[in-house]
């Protein structure tokens, strides 16, 4: 899981959880507030109905001053209903508003009491309640004692609390999702580097750039010096086993050369002059193919590119230079910006061999095409080069290309040079083949690079 | 035909010397690139052949100086690293060139013989001037068919005067072009073998080969036959 989604699952459950816990403790506190306030209101009109309310002596019964200061105990169905009882539960008097309408009665009512209650009629209509008890005594001390409850229509409640639900949960809900984009837009910022590093890396890779650059936050700057180090190190590590190899070529080299330019004269018998002549070749021929073999870095993990255009016309003007006399064209079709995924030194080996080949094996006419295609999703660099010249029959292009393992192998013609270009080619995990050319009817060899 | 050779390597640039000179070429040495660039400035060479890695001054700065001061002859590089990258640098400093080491003399002898071919204008390595044919690979020299024997001297001069055929060459010129640097420059002999060379080829002086241009030198004056 990315370090991003990471944060971002972990930040959102958090900031969920307290919302919704946030939530749910206001919900609570508002519900009981309210709920609340609607038995203090009931309690008022109970209240206010006690001071309508008076006991007739003589019919023994009680007696309400109409209109009640609320108006809605007038109004018809106004949801404010209110209803007197006697002890025995029979109703002696109820609010106009309740015209017409069956009212649920109180389940207790004690004198001196305040009882809550919720209560629903037959028709799914519910109501919250109040009843409270008086006691009269008439002038025999007789005790009359008469119920008085208060309904409120139980809609109004929960309308009101469904609204503060709204509203609440509305609110919370744009808080949440401001936090979120807040905290999105903030994992975003906050991990650019790491994502900036990323994408250094892999041009670094791609050899767009030489090494990261140094301006990155100190959190992670500990890391990427690490990396520059290793790449530096890494470089000079290759430049150094290169140059080693070189000294070692040069070394060796000059005393061959005067062996086999020894070899011919003097003291030496004439029939031992070849077989000495070959070894000789032999150990030349070695020493090429596995310098040559060292010395193509192949990919290194942080590689460079070379531009090829550029490289490509440098060799075939030196070609064209040693083989001016005989007259050839070479014709060369790369795009300027297409670039080799590696070091100069591995393209000049790579085409200085394919070029220098076809030159001395063409009549007249060579061509050189670099181009970038995608196969199979995977992006290829192709390069091929051809010639006019006799071509290399197919039995003996696999010898060709397995002269390298074996250097005592000679093949007429091509020299040791195409195997030192198969070396190159596999350390770049690329294919080279060996065609004839459509073209030119001479031989066509054709390299395939990867492409990151 | 004089050649100067730079090579660092005391045996490889003897066994150079012994392998060219006894090829009939004039053959001058150096062993560091200050040298080679000072005798290659100062003194008419026809080819020179540099060794790429050498001390005090690198072949290819020995090459780009000589080329920045003018001097035009032919170069024949050697590489023992044999890496591309130090070819083309060769070449693009001004080498015509390149051998990777090692090599045959052979090899080094049939490269030096094309680069002045290649450098004088002609194409094949027997030239041919009417009925006078003369052929690098075998230094030999036929005329009408027939061969004549030329002393390695007469050889020289004739070879020399081949190549740069219609050119005016002074008797000096071709002292330099023939002899070591420290032979005794007297130029009555030139005039003795240019004489016998011409009694030789021209024995019924019917085509008058060597022109002498009175006070300037020598002129081939027969036109090239092929390329």
């Amino acid at each position: 899981m990315s370090l991003n989604r990471r944060l971002l699952l972990s930040a959102s459950f958090v900031l969920f959880v307290f919302l919704g816990l946030t939530g749910f403790v206001l919900d609570r506190a508002f519900y009981h507030s309210a709920e609340q306030a609607v038995r203090e209101r009931l309690q008022g009109q109970v209240y206010s109905m006690l001071a309508a309310a008076d006991f007739d002596e003589n019919k023994k019964q009680i007696q309400v001053t109409e209109p009640l200061p609320d108006p809605k105990l007038s109004s018809h169905q106004s949801g404010l209903y209110a209803s007197i009882y006697t002890l025995s539960g029979q109703l002696v008097w109820k609010s106009k508003s309740s015209l017409g309408m069956q009212l649920p009665r109180y389940r207790k009512a004690a004198v001196a009491q305040w009882h809550y209650e919720q209560l629903s009629s037959n028709k799914d209509q519910a109501y919250s309640s109040v009843s409270f008890a008086v006691v009269w005594e008439d002038e025999q001390a007789k005790r009359f004692q008469f119920n008085f409850q208060v309904l409120e229509d139980y809609k109004q409640f929960k309308q009101q609390i469904s609204q503060f639900r709204n509203e609440l949960w509305g609110w919370l809900s744009a808080v949440t999702f401001l936090l979120l984009l807040t905290q999105g837009v903030i994992l975003r910022w906050s991990l650019k580097p790491l994502r900036e590093v990323a994408d250094d890396l892999l041009k670094v890779k791609s050899g767009e750039m030489q090494r990261l650059s140094e301006h990155y936050p100190e959190e992670i700057s500990g890391l990427t010096e690490g990396i520059n180090t290793f790449i530096d190190s890494e470089r000079s590590q290759r430049d150094r086993y290169r140059n080693t190899l070189a000294d070692l070529a040069h070394s060796l080299k000059t005393p061959l050369t005067v062996l086999k330019a020894g070899i011919n004269r003097d003291a030496v018998a004439e029939d031992e002059i070849d077989g000495l002549q070959d070894q000789v070749d032999r150990m030349r021929e070695i020493v090429d193919y596995q310098l040559q073999r060292a010395s193509a870095s192949g990919r290194a993990t942080m590689g460079a590119s070379t531009l090829l255009l550029e490289s490509i016309e440098r060799i075939v003007s030196s070609l064209n230079k040693v083989h001016a006399e005989k007259g050839l064209h070479c014709q060369v079709q790369i795009k300027s910006d297409l670039a080799f995924p590696g070091e100069e030194g591995d393209l000049f080996e790579l085409m200085g061999n394919l070029l220098e080949n076809a030159f001395k094996w063409s009549r007249g006419k060579i061509k050189v095409v670099a181009e970038q295609l995608t196969i199979n999703n995977r992006k290829i660099l192709r390069l091929s080069v051809e010639d006019d010249g006799n071509g290399v029959p197919e039995e003996k292009r696999q010898l060709v290309l397995q002269r390298g393992k074996r250097a005592d192998e000679t093949v007429t013609g091509h020299g040791i040079g195409l195997s030192v270009v198969q070396e190159i080619v596999a350390a770049y995990q690329g294919k080279f083949t060996i065609a004839e050319s459509e073209l030119y009817g001479g031989a066509k060899m054709v390299v395939e690079i990867p492409l990151i | 035909m004089r050649l100067l050779i730079i090579e660092d390597e005391p045996t490889l640039r003897l066994q150079l010397e012994k392998t060219v000179s006894e090829a009939g070429f004039v053959v001058e040495t150096a062993a560091d690139g200050e040298d080679g660039l000072f005798q290659g400035l100062e003194y008419p060479f026809d080819l020179a052949v540099v060794d790429l890695g050498l001390p005090k001054m690198s072949g290819i700065e020995v090459i780009q100086q000589w080329r920045n001061e003018g001097k035009d002859m032919p170069v024949l590089v050697l590489t023992a690293r044999g890496r591309w990258q130090e070819k083309v640098e060769g070449l693009e400093a001004g080498a015509d060139d390149y051998m990777v080491k090692p090599f045959s003399s052979e090899e080094l002898l049939a490269r030096i013989r094309a680069l002045l071919r290649r450098s004088t204008g002609w194409s094949q390595s027997q030239l041919e001037c009417g009925p006078i044919q003369l052929d690098l690979t075998s230094q030999s020299v036929q005329v009408e068919g027939e061969a004549i024997e030329v002393t390695a001297y007469e050889y020289r001069i004739l070879e020399f005067l081949m190549l740069h055929t219609g050119e005016v060459i002074s008797k000096v010129d071709l002292t330099e072009h023939i002899y070591h640097q420290d032979f005794d420059r007297d130029s009555n002999v030139i005039e003795v073998l240019v004489g016998r060379l011409r009694k030789k080829i021209d024995p019924k002086n019917e085509y008058k080969p060597i022109e002498t241009l009175r006070g300037r030198g020598y002129r081939f004056a027969l036109a090239r036959a092929t390329g």
